[in-house]
């Protein structure tokens, strides 16, 4: 097969305008061609020095002190930027979103897998952050929205025993249930979880199952109370993982 | 036209930001025009202009005189995010109603131009591209400034593909002769 075809090729690559199966079979043959790298160098140099022959126009002296200011502060040239002037090159040429330059990949192979393998972590990483994100929003969304209604309590849950130093906050709302935010609890012990309980007419009801941070925060959300009996009383204690029916650990924290 | 723009960018490189100010003073008020040819709005060719000089500060350690002159790379960088813009535009434009202050901002422009556009047409007739043949600046324009590909351009001058493939190579080798000095 002649060479002349690709001659063609290059200049339509140099002007970014490739595409299809042509772009694909330039691209491969490029990486093998001294003669179309050379031509391909020459044809874009063109193209710069007649785009950069138009009569001058000064940018905004703002913005001149601006970007000088900023490289003034800046660390230093980003060494790791080497994608830049591949990527710049290739993807003039793909006319398409996409990377799909096969000479710059057959050059940077080794790389470009690190790199997306870098990306692909740092993606889902950031993937569970925002989903543990929302959740919490949601449920500081809903502590606000039950503190707007003028029948909702607050009341202070008061560390009791060994666990002395832990403090709780219940926001309660008879209809809207509550939330629970407890503070300075040591994280339980193996098989073992954290249970509250309300206590209406002086016997305790399960109100759910909940564990603490690393740091003994925790936060516990209760669905609204189906008897619709007003829930004053409020205590947490130890119970084992699967919880109980009735308290049978010692009180951590209860309100007044 | 000679420029000590290899020299600027690699002492750049080397993290020299002195190199910075002489390098963007060289280069700016060149690649403003043709940014503000492609996308058609001041703001967005300021922004763009903005963007490119940054990431060559940043990216200038990247550069390879082997691979072509600094002014292909400088002009290579800037014509991509202009493109780039000048599709997005194009796409919103395509599929939403605009609501109407952006209709103004990205719009293409009216047939003849406001009269700063016109005077810029009177500026690229002054320029290296006034000594292409029509029909080679037109094949230019279409691929280099609005981002067309060669299938595209074919269907918009109604011309075969071989026809505007040919003329592509023409127009650069046209290019070539008048840019080199002699």
């Amino acid at each position: 097969m002649s060479h002349e075809p690709f001659e063609t090729l290059a200049a339509v690559y140099a002007v970014g305008a490739l595409d299809g199966d042509d772009l694909a079979q330039f691209e491969a043959h490029l990486p093998t061609c001294a003669v179309c790298q050379a031509a391909l160098r020459e044809a874009q140099d063109a193209l710069a020095r007649a785009m950069l022959s138009m009569p001058p126009q000064a940018p905004p002296a703002e913005a001149r002190e601006a970007l000088v200011r900023r490289v003034g502060r800046a660390r230093g040239a980003d060494r790791r930027s080497w994608l830049t002037w591949a990527a710049a090159t290739a993807v003039v040429a793909a006319a398409a979103a996409g990377f799909t330059g096969t000479w710059v990949a057959v050059r940077y192979e080794a790389r470009l897998g690190q790199m997306a393998r870098e990306t692909a972590a740092v993606k889902e990483r950031l993937a569970g952050h925002e989903a543990s994100l929302r959740e919490q929003m949601a449920l500081y969304r809903g502590a606000v929205e039950l503190l707007r209604d003028p029948a909702t309590r607050v009341v202070d849950l008061r560390g009791r025993g060994p666990a002395a130093a832990a403090s709780g906050r219940m926001i309660w709302n008879d209809a809207g249930g509550g939330h629970l935010f407890v503070a300075g609890l040591p994280p339980t012990p193996a098989g073992r979880i954290y249970a509250l309980w309300t206590i209406v007419g002086g016997t305790p009801r399960s109100a759910g199952l909940f564990g603490v941070d690393a740091t003994g925060r925790g936060t516990h959300r209760i669905a609204p109370a189906s008897t619709g009996a007003a829930a004053m009383v409020f205590a947490v204690t130890v119970e084992p993982e699967g919880g109980v029916p009735a308290p049978t650990g010692p009180i951590v924290l209860a309100s007044k | 036209m000679p420029t000590p723009g290899g020299d600027l960018i690699r002492a750049m490189a080397a993290g020299n930001r002195d190199a910075f100010a002489p390098f963007y003073d060289t280069y700016a008020p060149l690649v403003l025009p043709f940014v503000l040819r492609i996308v058609r709005d001041r703001a967005d060719a300021a922004d763009i202009l903005q963007d490119t000089f940054w990431e060559t500060w940043r990216g200038a350690a990247a550069y390879d005189p082997s691979r072509g002159t600094p002014e292909a790379w400088i002009i290579t960088r800037a014509r991509r995010r202009a493109i780039d813009r000048l599709r997005s535009v194009r796409r919103r434009g395509e599929t939403f109603v605009a609501p109407v202050d952006e209709a103004t901002a990205g719009a293409p422009p009216p047939p003849g131009g406001d009269a700063a556009m016109r005077a810029e047409d009177r500026q690229l007739v002054a320029s290296a591209l006034a000594q292409l043949s029509e029909a080679q600046r037109e094949v230019i324009e279409l691929a280099y400034y609005s981002g067309l590909t060669q299938t595209e351009i074919a269907e918009r001058l109604e011309q075969p593909l071989g026809t505007v493939k040919t003329r592509i190579r023409l127009a650069l080798a046209r290019l070539r002769e008048v840019v080199t000095p002699p």
